[in-house]
């Protein structure tokens, strides 16, 4: 892979992302309203939940609305880091290709895709975090920060395999609202986690150990290894597949002798 | 591939399901020759252009080359939040000119193409808000930037008016003095007289027009 090639393409990148001001302005507001709405909307009574990654025994007690808080933090990373993932693969796919048969390789492309994707992911892990703070302290901040980060890390993949797959904004943005709806918003709540029939399922979805680590931290100082690993191979897998759709969508056959380049 | 010939597509076969596209087409491209294709809507330009680019692969037929290709696709395809200029810094690395030596001659051939289809003016506008034939100047542009030996234009002129239908003109008359050779695919040509030889299209078949 040659530096200049990616350097530019994620400089263009980054450019193109900074022009589009409607999704900057989404992305600084969503956390605000969506940590203002779970403030005051939930009780502050104390619940109970299980933690499942540490084991099955594990209860802790704490205030309903600070889990919700956690658990919307984990929900806003992911939509919208899913949402910017299946953007950055889908947009310009076109002249993407354009570029490939002018001599990009498609490695530096996507390299240079997931190097902005990597640094915008920290930045909203980070930016989302610091929101929290303004309703309340977690036990162990960093690794609730780290938590949100895993949580980006997993959706941004799952946006790219989406991207990947799906041609078409609408159907890509309906994927990514069920699953991250259905997942991050509702079966990884560890209120309802602790009722499910099947919690087996709710262990194999994308938001299990991202939520996992950030709900941990925020309320114990039990080690997050598990999630962090669990989150890895999961984000990696999904990666894995939609890196292979990528560059199968992106192949050119180049005659013999020399080409565009 | 024949002696003299730079660009060479031969026994091309494609099909999509039961329907045949193109037949046998074979075509040959002699140094400093200009060629046109003509066919009308739906009569397999697109996918013959598309396997001559690599973009798809034929059934049966092979595609060579002996020459640096630039391609002209019918849309302009574009970064559309990049400006113009952005647009032609992205396109000189994907050609690999800023590895040369002298580092600014890509910006030379910006600034020549700028000036020759006039539309210096726009050189920092996002391509978002450019007119229709602004945009096919700059998509026109792009595939010029790197002085290919081969150029493979697709509805070139699409878009232009009239003056620039004449400026294009005279560059690949220009460029065919250089000893380039041109391949034009329309569903429309005004001037026979502009090219050296041309074909007809006609259900999947590439015929002397």
């Amino acid at each position: 892979m040659r530096l200049t090639y990616i350097k530019t393409s994620a400089v263009m990148t980054m450019r193109e992302m900074a022009r589009n001001r409607f999704a900057l302005i989404l992305l600084f507001t969503i956390p605000v309203l969506f940590f203002t709405l779970v403030s005051l909307t939930m009780g502050d009574n104390l619940v109970a939940f299980k933690l499942a990654s540490i084991s099955e025994e594990t209860i802790v007690e704490v205030s309903a609305q600070k889990q919700s808080l956690i658990f919307i933090g984990v929900a806003a990373v992911g939509l919208l880091t899913s949402f910017l993932a299946m953007n950055l693969i889908q947009k310009d796919s076109d002249v993407n290709r354009r570029l490939i048969l002018c001599g990009y390789r498609p490695s530096e492309l996507i390299f240079a895709k997931l190097v902005v994707l990597l640094c915008v992911v920290v930045l909203i892990s980070c930016y989302v975090g610091a929101i929290l703070m303004l309703f309340f302290r977690p036990e162990n901040f960093p690794f609730v920060i780290l938590g949100f980060a895993l949580a980006g890390f997993v959706h941004s993949c799952y946006g790219l395999l989406v991207g990947a797959i799906v041609r078409r904004e609408m159907e890509g943005i309906l994927l990514i609202v069920l699953l991250v709806n259905i997942d991050s918003g509702w079966l990884q709540n560890p209120i309802f986690y602790a009722e499910a029939q099947n919690k087996t399922l709710i262990r194999f979805l994308p938001a299990y150990f991202p939520s996992q680590a950030s709900i941990v931290s925020a309320f114990t100082d039990y080690g997050i290894s598990n999630p962090i690993v669990g989150s890895i191979i999961y984000g990696s897998g999904l990666l894995l597949i939609s890196l292979a759709i990528y560059f199968w969508r992106m192949k050119i056959k180049k005659s013999s002798e020399s080409f565009v380049q | 591939m024949n002696g003299g010939a730079l660009f060479q597509a031969e026994h091309i076969d494609k099909s999509y399901g039961k329907h045949i596209v193109l037949k046998d087409v074979s075509l040959e491209m002699q140094r400093g020759e200009i060629v046109g294709i003509v066919g009308e809507n739906g009569a397999g330009k697109s996918t013959l252009l598309k396997i001559l680019m690599g973009l798809l692969a034929p059934d049966a037929g092979n595609v060579v080359s002996q020459g640096i290709v630039g391609y002209c696709p019918q849309e302009a395809v574009l970064f559309e939040t990049l400006t113009v200029s952005e647009n032609f810094l992205y396109f000189a690395t994907a050609y690999g000119l800023r590895r040369t030596k002298i580092e600014n001659s890509w910006e030379e051939a910006k600034n020549n193409l700028l000036d020759y289809f006039r539309f210096g003016q726009y050189e920092n506008r996002l391509v978002s808000e450019l007119s229709g034939g602004t945009k096919q100047k700059l998509n026109l542009s792009l595939a010029l930037l790197h002085s290919p030996d081969i150029l493979i234009l697709d509805e070139p002129y699409s878009g232009f008016d009239w003056e620039t239908y004449l400026r294009f003109w005279s560059y690949t008359e220009e460029l065919q003095s250089k000893g380039k050779s041109i391949l034009v695919v329309s569903h429309l040509v005004n001037d026979r007289s502009k090219f050296n030889s041309l074909y007809a299209l006609k259900e999947g078949n590439l015929e002397c027009a």
